[in-house]
Order: C-alpha cells, then structure tokens, then sequence
C-alpha cells in the first residue's frame, strides 16, 4: 500500500502531464485558449505539494525524514552481456523533495497567474500554457526522482520544454538560434552526465541513489579511486550544462529570447536550479578532488559572469548573467561542502530572482517591449508595485541583511572560508575571493540596473530614431507579441500592470524577507531550511590525502580562528572537540560527521561564520557605494570611465568573447574535422565502396557472360535441337491416312525383307 | 504343252492372282485421292482375300474357307453402303471427294 504522501506526489506530478495534454490538443476549442486549466491543474498541484510541504515540514521537522517507493518499470531479465538488466522507477519524499516540490509548484502557479496577463492576445497563448504544463511536470519529475536513470529521463524532458519555449517566437531568428544553442549546449553536459551514469551502472548495475551508496559505502568501488572522481566530475557535468556553468554557460543568456515569464520559471527559478540539485542528489559520492573541481567551476563562473554583467544593457540579460553568478554561487557552495547552504541558497534565489524576471518583464510590459535600460528611467513613480517588489528583491539579490539573500549567500561565502582553511590555504583562498570579489560586483549592477529603470529622467526620447523604427517594425512583425490592447495609448505611455501580474510580485518579494526562513536575520543557521537539510555523511571513503590535509590544518585552522573570531564559543576547541561539543549542544550545528574532513569543513564554516558577515556586509556597502558613486552622484562618470579602460569595457560588454572564442575554437573545428571527415567518407570510404563495387560489377560482367553464352546456349541448344527434329518429325505427319498407309507398307515390307534374311542367313 | 500348262494350274497360280489383285488394290488405295477410287481399291483387297479363302478351301477340302469368303462378300455390301455414305458426308463437308484436301486433322 503506498503511503498517501507517495499519492498526493503522483498527484502533484501528473496533474500538470495532463494540463499539457488537454491544453496541447485542445486550446483552440476552449474558452480562453485554455489558460484556467492550467491555471488550475497547476494550481491544485501546487495545494497537494503544499499539503506535503506541511506533513513533512512543519508536521514531522525531522532532518532524517525520508520516504521512498518504487516499482519496476522495465525487465529485460538476463541481457547477455551486461548481466540482470533491471530499470526501477520511484519517488523519493525527504525534505529537500518537499521543499523543492513546493517551491517548484508555487513558482509555476506563479508564473501561470502572471502569464494571463503577460501573454495576453499571443496567437498561441494556448500552447504556451501547454508548454508550461510539460515544463512543471518534467521538473517535479526530477525533484521526484530516486534514481539516476529516470532523473536522466526528466532531465531530457526539461531540456526539450526548455528549448520548446526559448524558441516560442520561433520566427525570430534570435530566437531560433537561441533554442538550438541551448538544446546543443545542453547536450554537450548530457553526455557527460550519461557517462558518469554508465560507470556507476557497470559496477553495480542499479541506477538507484540509495544502492549505489550503499554499494560504495560498502567499499565495492572495484576500480580506482580516481574513478570514482571522474563519475561524480562526469555527473557534474550535466549540472554545468543544465545550470549554466562555465565552460557551458553560454546558452542561458541567450535564452533570454524566450517570452519573460519562461524566464522566471526556467532560466531563473526551477530548470537552471535542477544542476544544483542533482549535485545536491549525488554530494555523498563526491570525493574531495571531484568537490574541488566543482568548487572552482562555481567561484570562476560566479566571478566571471558578475563581470560581464556590470556592462550589459538589456535588462533581461544583466539578470541572466546575474543567475549564471548565483547559479555559480550555489555549485561552489556544494563544492565547499556547504551543502545545505547552496541548497539554501537554491531556494532563496528562486524566490528573489523570479520576482526580479517578473519585474522584469512587468517593465518590459509596461514599456511596450522596450528592454533597454539606456532608454529606460525614471519609473517608480508610474510603477511602484513593480519598483518596491524589485528593489526587495534586488536587495536580497546583492545580499542585504533583513533579505533572505543574505542568509544563504553568507552561508556558501562562510563554509567557502571555512574550505579554504581546511584545504590549506594557498590557491584554495581563490575560491573565497572570487566569491566576495562577485559579491561586490552583485551589488554594483543590481544598484546600476535599479537606478537606471527606476530613477532619474525617462530617457525613451533619447533612443536612436532608426534603431527605434527598427525595434517597432520588428515588434509590429511579430505580431500578438506587442498585441496588447495598449496600441491607441501614446508610446510614452507607462502604467503599472493589471493585477494578476503584481500579485506573484507582491507575494515573491514577501517570500525574499529574512523571516520566512530564520527568525534571526543574520544566522540562517538557526532557520528550519538548515535544521531540515543538513549534509549528508560522505560515502566516499577518505583518503590519506584528505586526512593529512586535515591535520595539518589544524593548527594553522586555530590560529585564524584566534585572529578573526572572538565572539563565538568556539574558539579554543579544536576541530574534533567542537564535533563533540556539536554533538551534546545537539541542534544547530548541523549533524556529527564520521568522515574528518567534512567534521573540519563543518567546524570552520560554522568558524567563520562572523566572518563572512562583516565581509560580505562590507563587499555590499562597497558594491551599492560604488552605484551610488557613479549613477547617483555621478561623482564618477560611467561614459568616461568606459571609455579610460575601454579595453576592460568591451572584454566585459563581450561577454570575455566566449562565444567567439567557442566559435573560433569548437566551432571552426567541429567544421574542420566534418570536413576532413566529409573528405574521408568520400574519397576513402566511398572509394573502397566504389572500388569493391568495380570488382562485383567486373565479375558480374563475366558471369554474365558465361550466363548468356555458356548457360543459355546450352539452354537454347537444346531447344534448337527439338525444335529441329520436331520440324523434321512434322512432315511425316501429314494428317493423311494413304501416307501412313504406305508407312505402313513400307514397314511391313521391311520387315519381311529383314525376316527373309535371317531366314537366308 | 499349253493344256499340260493349263492343267498343271495349281495353288500358286491362285495366290499370285490373290497377290497382283491385292497389289493393286492397295496400289489405288495409296496413290489414288478421289475416295470413290479408294474404295474401288479397296474392295479389290477384299476380293484378293476372298481369292485366299477360296482356294485354300479347295486345297484343304473344307466348306471354312467358302463360308468365309460369302461373309466377306456380304461384309463388302455393307461396307460399300457405309463408305459411300461417308463420302457422300465427306462431299457435303468439303465439297470435294480428293482425299489429299481433306486433312483437317492435321492441323
């Protein structure tokens, strides 16, 4: 008998399957293209995720919670070969699943409410609700997953809904192409993932989460360790697709093509999310070298795509980059080992950032599809739903103390010092400074973007007349994008929009406060997200290295703790002592680990704690003075200033030319070897078929001829000599009875002859 | 001489009458092509066979040979009744009574 908690999940999962289903099929015949189904299915998916969240967080508040089920799904029996060939399906109900169903359902009814109004008059705002649909479905698939097969499924799934809605003004070539590059990019980090999924199958042929740990808990790892590396490197890499890390963080900016509300809940919220939490689904099988991959993955891409951001002039994309940084926040964080502060941070930054893409696009709404900041200004006074809920949200974004941002980003930036400490300084503090040294930057655009849109004079006027021609054609071109009824308003005309679209603001800015998720507004540590989700223990058994590594940063571990860290009781005990002390103080410290290096990280995070707050406070005071500094004051003119280190400038505004660079590198020669291959297939390749094909056609020559001189002469030969001897035969047969009457004679007269002698004889 | 050879008459005179009758006979019945000749021929035959059972009943002294003759003469009529009505079927067929044009078989 399932549990109740399994139902109302399948509940949760199929309801929106069947949104898409009804809505793909159906839209044109149903009143209003369908959309208050999918309101609804979402919706009441979202009340039956609700009631999850509520049994299992609130009602059990238990950090060991864990429900599963499964069935199988496929048995192909004993595959020669491969050995028992068996394909589990099941659900995994602990209280990160609970918490990301909700968070994932709310977010979709959201974005559901908030695209009625968005979308409205879109010749196919029937199927965009359809897509939705799948998109909700596949991602609940993910959350849901207990093993690695069905999650690579669903991963699949949220790929395809991805590239379905980047590329839903499919008629735009920007658009088009957008799609293509983040399906292709995607698959690149696929790939990988599949690989670390085979290795893990060969050893122990199960995709399940639960027996694979067991397995290596066990010690059955039959290979090297390094082995082991590369699965959770390989497994990561899915991760660096799906959520945009470096190297392959180039499609999500891209993305942006998509209507906005996609944006919110795709390349913001949910999809771009599931990285993090698939890293977050295989952290016990991460070894430290693998972690320390992931952590340098996380800081260079959160550093790097804070730098392009500060430059960008859409402001669809300064937020794009801005995920790409936090995304690159949160793998760093599972990388240091902070794995309940990057899943905090997950969740803290869904809330905040698809707040600021809703804004975002209740701006670009309400400016008639203008996205450029350049020739925005001047709109709290025409918005002020939309400048307050996006001003919250942008605090909690740069990390203020009283947002929710702060709780989580502090978190990862803490257990980022507490790392580097335990992995002995040196080029571990990167990790760290790129953290803080994005941190700074994070505040600076944020206060760049908020005081271009919001502040100063409107400057639409200032907008180059051809570029706008251009801008209104191409809007006119695509037609039911700017169809909103505001046609007979003067251009300049800005008003805050209707309801259903302040309502998700409204309600995510309430969700980016400190007090939903701790009651003390600078330790999210004492909050119920940290209580419920706490690291798992390793599986990986440690290696010398990491035990050295340890040790010898023990001391060294103290005397910084001496230097920068008075105030909390843990100064004097050492790293094993506060594990014990951890363990009778008993909540708030997160669980007792047998594993030494996760114990240390754990005690240095928790360290450093203090320290992370005066630093991050400090590199937000820094950020938002330097926005002020240059946008409000306009002490430093951001122009001139372009223009002094224009070399810096367009390394930025391009983006550090990744794109070229992959242009000039993978694709160029991707092309190269298509040719050299093209070249091959059809010299070598068609010449050897070619070649062979001479040969038969030769011996086929021959043969033939033997056939038609040997095998038919013999043939016709026969048949001539019939012919003939029937022609001969013929004339005896004159059909007149005297001819054979004279045969007759003749033989009997012939036979009389021979008679008479032998009588002679 | 001629009497001694008129009275030294005996079976083989008989027969080669019987044979150079028989000759003929079937010299028509494989040369001639109008029917009714053909039947002349072969009545011919029939009367060179009779000639055979005549005189071997006079050499053998029995009647056999005379009783076979008379039904032969009577098998004759009604063969000559029977073939001449063919050849008049024949005629009204083909509209001829030349044996080489009716060779319908042939073909």
């Amino acid at each position: 008998m399932m549990h109740s908690l399994i139902q109302l999940s399948i509940a949760v999962l199929l309801l929106p399957l069947l949104s898409f289903v009804v809505l793909i099929f159906f839209n044109r015949r149903l009143p209003r293209m369908g959309d208050f189904i999918g309101l609804g299915l979402v919706g009441t998916a979202f009340g039956c995720a609700l009631t999850i969240f509520w049994q299992v967080v609130v009602q059990h508040y238990d950090p060991a919670f864990r429900l599963a089920w499964d069935f199988t799904w496929l048995d192909f029996g004993n595959v020669p070969g491969v050995g028992p060939l068996q394909v589990k399906m099941g659900i995994v109900i602990d209280n990160l699943t609970a918490i990301m169903l909700a968070m994932v359902t709310l977010i979709s009814t959201l974005v559901h409410l908030y695209s009625t109004g968005y979308m409205h008059g879109d010749p196919k705002y029937g199927r965009f609700f359809a897509y939705l649909g799948i998109f909700t479905f596949s991602m609940i698939g993910i959350v849901l997953s207990d093993n690695l097969f069905s999650i690579y499924m669903f991963w699949e799934l949220v790929g395809l809904s991805s590239y379905l809605l980047i590329g839903f003004y499919f008629y735009k070539d920007s658009a088009a192409d957008a799609q293509k590059k983040a399906f292709l990019t995607n698959r690149v980090g696929d790939i990988g993932m599949w690989l670390g999924i085979l290795i893990l199958y060969s050893q122990y042929h199960t995709f399940g989460y639960q027996e694979i740990y067991e397995h290596i808990k066990n010690g059955d790892f039959h290979m090297s360790q390094a082995w082991l590396t590369a699965a959770g490197v390989l497994l990561f890499m899915g991760c660096v697709g799906k959520s945009a890390q470096f190297p392959l963080h180039v499609w999500l900016p891209d993305a942006m093509e998509g209507p906005t509300p996609v944006s919110a809940l795709i390349h913001a919220a949910t999809m771009v999310a599931a990285g993090v939490y698939f890293v977050a689904r295989i952290f016990v099988l991460l070894t430290p070298e693998a972690q320390q991959v992931i952590a340098f993955v996380g800081a260079f891409t959160a550093f790097m795509s804070a730098t392009i951001a500060i430059t960008q002039h859409d402001i669809k994309r300064v937020l794009a980059y801005s995920t790409v940084s936090q995304l690159g926040y949160m793998v760093l964080g599972m990388g240091v080992g902070s794995y309940s502060a990057a899943l905090f941070h997950l969740l803290t930054h869904a809330f905040f950032k698809a707040c600021l893409f809703l804004g975002s696009g209740a701006i670009i709404h309400a400016m008639h599809h203008e996205q450029d900041m350049r020739w925005m200004g001047g709109l709290y006074k025409k918005m002020p739903w939309t400048f307050v809920t996006f001003s919250i949200a942008t605090l909690a974004l740069a990390g203020l103390p009283l947002t929710s941002g702060f709780l989580s980003k502090d978190a990862i930036l803490a257990g980022a010092l507490g790392f580097a400490q335990v992995e002995g300084g040196g080029i571990y503090y990167l990790v760290p400074a790129l953290g803080f040294a994005a941190a700074v930057m994070t505040a600076f655009y944020m206060g760049r973007q908020v005081w271009l849109v919001f502040f100063g004079e409107s400057r639409t006027h200032l907008k180059p007349a051809e570029d706008h021609g251009h801008d209104a054609h191409a809007a006119h071109a695509s037609h039911g994008h700017d169809d909103h009824g505001h046609e007979d308003h003067g251009h300049h005309e800005v008003h805050e929009v209707p309801w259903n679209m302040r309502f998700p603001l409204v309600l995510l800015a309430t969700l980016s406060v400190f007090i939903v998720f701790s009651p003390d507004p600078l330790d999210g540590g004492k909050g119920w997200f940290m209580h419920l989700v706490q690291t798992p223990a390793t599986v990986v058994a440690s290696t010398e290295a990491a035990h050295e590594g340890a040790n010898l940063s023990v001391p060294e571990a103290g005397k910084l703790l001496a230097e920068a860290h008075t105030d909390t009781q843990h100064v004097e005990t050492a790293p094993a002592a506060h594990a014990e002390a951890a363990s009778t103080e008993g909540e708030g410290h997160g669980p007792v680990y047998a594993d030494p290096r996760q114990a240390e990280i754990a005690h240095m995070t928790h360290a450093n704690h203090w320290n992370a707050i005066k630093l991050s406070s400090l590199m937000l005071l820094a950020g938002i003075g330097m926005a002020f500094i240059v946008y409000v004051f306009r002490i430093i003119d951001p122009d001139k200033t372009a223009q002094n280190i224009r070399p810096l400038y367009l390394y930025s505004f391009n983006k550090w030319y990744w794109d070229e660079i992959y242009d000039a590198t993978i694709i160029k020669g991707s092309m190269l070897i298509s040719k050299i291959l093209a070249w091959f297939d059809a010299n070598i390749v068609d010449g050897i078929v070619n070649g062979v094909a001479t040969i038969f056609r030769k011996f086929a020559f021959f043969n033939g001829g033997v056939d038609k001189y040997v095998v038919d002469g013999m043939v016709n030969f026969t048949a001539f000599t019939v012919q003939t001897t029937g022609a001969v035969l013929r004339k005896i047969q004159t059909g007149k009875v005297q001819t054979y009457l004279v045969m007759v004679v003749v033989a009997v007269l012939g036979y009389f002859a021979f008679y008479i002698a032998q009588l002679i004889k | 001489m001629l009497t001694e050879q008129l009275l030294s008459i005996g079976l083989n005179h008989f027969l080669t009458i019987s044979a150079i009758l028989f000759g003929l006979g079937m010299f028509a019945v494989m040369t001639r092509k109008n029917a009714i000749v053909i039947l002349m021929g072969v009545e011919l035959i029939l009367n060179a066979a009779n000639i055979n059972f005549l005189t071997f009943s006079k050499y053998n002294g029995g009647m056999d040979g005379v009783m076979f003759s008379l039904f032969v003469i009577v098998l004759a009529a009604a063969e000559a009744a029977v073939a001449l009505a063919i050849v008049i079927n024949i005629f009204k067929t083909f509209k001829t009574v030349d044996v080489s044009r009716v060779d319908t078989m042939k073909e």
